[in-house]
C-alpha cells in the first residue's frame, strides 16, 4: 500500500495505522464469524458514516480466504500427509542364513505444523500385524462414518 | 554345504575325546547355557573339577561347541554335512552320533536365538485411535474439523515407544486404501510363486 499512486498523499504511519486497523477487524470478525449487522453495528460505534460501512461490509463478503487461512492455523499433534510401503522377502542376513521370511516395511510421511518438516516414521510389520493396523484403521473410518449420519 | 574348521577350532575340539562320553554331554550343556545366558567361568570351574580335566581345557572345549553348533544352526546344513564337516576331526563314532544329535535336538532354538541379533527397523506392536472435531481455536471460532488421532505404538530393540500422530478423514481413507493394496500383493502371483521357489 506504501508504494499505491492513489495514496501518496497520506501520512505513510497514518496509512500504516489504516491498514492494521482494517486487518485486525477483518480478523477478528472472521474469527466470531461476526454478520453483517454485527459488523456495521460496531463500525458505527467507531463513528463511520453509512457509505463507508457498505464498501467495508461489501469488501467483508469476499473472506472466504481469510477464513480458510485461519482455519488452518493452530498447533496439532504431528499430521500425517501420505503412505509409502514394501514389501520384502529376506533370503539371509549376517547372524542367520535361510530366513525366509516376507515383511512390510511402512514410512508414514509426516507434516509438522511448526517447521513444516519431520524426520518420517517408519516401522517394519508382518503381514498380520499390517492386518491388524489396517483392520484398526476401517474401524476409525466406520465411527467416523457412522458419527456424520448421526 | 561342509563347515570348515579351522586349526585352532579343531585343537579345541580335541579335548572331547579324551574327556569320554559323559563329559560330552556336561561340555553340550555348558555350551547351549553359554548361548542362551552368556559365558559362565564358574560352571566351567565346577565341570573341570567334576571331571578331573584342566578348566582353560574345559573352556576351549565349551567354545568349540558353541562355535560348532551356531555356525551349523547359522547354515541350516543337513545331517550328512554336518557329518562329513566333523569326520576330519577323527573321533569316534559314538561321538560323532552324539555331536549330531545334540545339533539336530538344538537347532531350532539357537536359530530363534540368531534370529533376534539380527539388524532390526522399529517394528509395530500396536495403534489406538480417537475421534477428535475440533470446534474452536485462537484464530478461529464455531468450526467443525474433525480429525482421527492415533497413538502408534513400536518396538524398537525392546524399548517401546509411542508416537502419537493426527490425520484428516480424507488422508485416512486413502491410507486404508494404499495398505489394503499392500496387503494385496503378498496374494498375487508374483509373490506366491517367489516365496514357493525360494525355500
Amino acid at each position: 500500500i506504501l508504494d499505491d499512486p492513489d495514496l501518496k498523499d497520506i501520512d505513510p504511519t497514518v496509512l500504516k495505522h489504516c491498514h492494521a486497523a482494517a486487518a485486525t477487524c477483518i480478523l477478528e470478525a472472521g474469527k466470531q464469524k461476526a454478520d453483517i449487522s454485527a459488523i456495521s453495528t460496531c463500525l458505527e460505534d467507531c463513528k463511520l458514516d453509512k457509505e463507508r460501512i457498505e464498501q467495508f461490509c461489501t469488501e467483508y463478503q469476499h473472506r472466504e480466504l481469510v477464513t480458510v487461512v485461519s482455519f488452518s492455523i493452530g498447533r496439532s499433534p504431528l499430521h500425517i500427509t501420505d503412505v509409502s510401503w514394501r514389501l520384502e522377502y529376506q533370503i539371509k542376513n549376517s547372524q542367520l542364513h535361510k530366513t525366509y521370511q516376507p515383511s512390510y516395511l511402512v514410512t508414514l510421511n509426516v507434516e509438522n505444523s511448526d517447521s513444516g518438516s519431520h524426520p518420517d516414521v517408519s516401522f517394519s510389520c508382518t503381514m498380520e500385524q499390517l492386518q491388524d493396523l489396517v483392520g484398526k484403521l476401517k474401524d476409525a473410518a466406520k465411527s467416523l462414518e457412522r458419527a456424520t449420519q448421526m | 554345504m561342509l563347515l570348515v574348521l579351522s586349526a585352532e577350532h579343531r585343537a579345541h575340539l580335541g579335548c572331547l575325546p579324551r574327556a569320554g562320553g559323559a563329559a560330552v554331554g556336561e561340555l553340550g550343556r555348558l555350551a547351549l547355557e553359554q548361548l542362551r545366558r552368556g559365558a559362565a567361568p564358574r560352571a566351567c570351574e565346577t565341570a573341570a573339577r567334576k571331571l578331573n580335566i584342566g578348566v582353560d581345557t574345559i573352556q576351549h572345549g565349551v567354545e568349540g561347541l558353541v562355535y560348532l553348533l551356531t555356525e551349523s544352526s547359522k547354515l541350516m546344513i543337513s545331517e550328512v554335512d554336518f557329518h562329513d564337516s566333523i569326520h576330519v576331526l577323527g573321533f569316534s563314532d559314538e561321538l560323532n552320533k552324539s555331536l549330531l544329535q545334540l545339533y539336530l535336538d538344538n537347532r531350532k532354538e539357537i536359530r530363534s536365538i540368531l534370529g533376534e541379533l539380527a539388524p532390526r527397523l522399529p517394528s509395530y506392536h500396536s495403534l489406538e485411535w480417537r475421534l477428535d472435531v475440533q470446534l474452536a481455536s485462537r484464530s478461529l471460532r464455531q468450526q467443525i474439523k474433525p480429525a482421527v488421532t492415533m497413538k502408534l505404538h513400536l518396538n524398537q530393540n525392546e524399548d517401546q515407544t509411542a508416537q502419537v500422530l493426527q490425520t484428516d478423514p480424507a488422508t485416512l481413507l486413502h491410507l486404508i486404501q494404499q495398505l489394503e493394496q499392500a496387503l494385496g500383493e503378498m496374494k498375487m502371483n508374483h509373490c506366491r510363486r517367489i516365496v514357493r521357489n525360494m525355500k
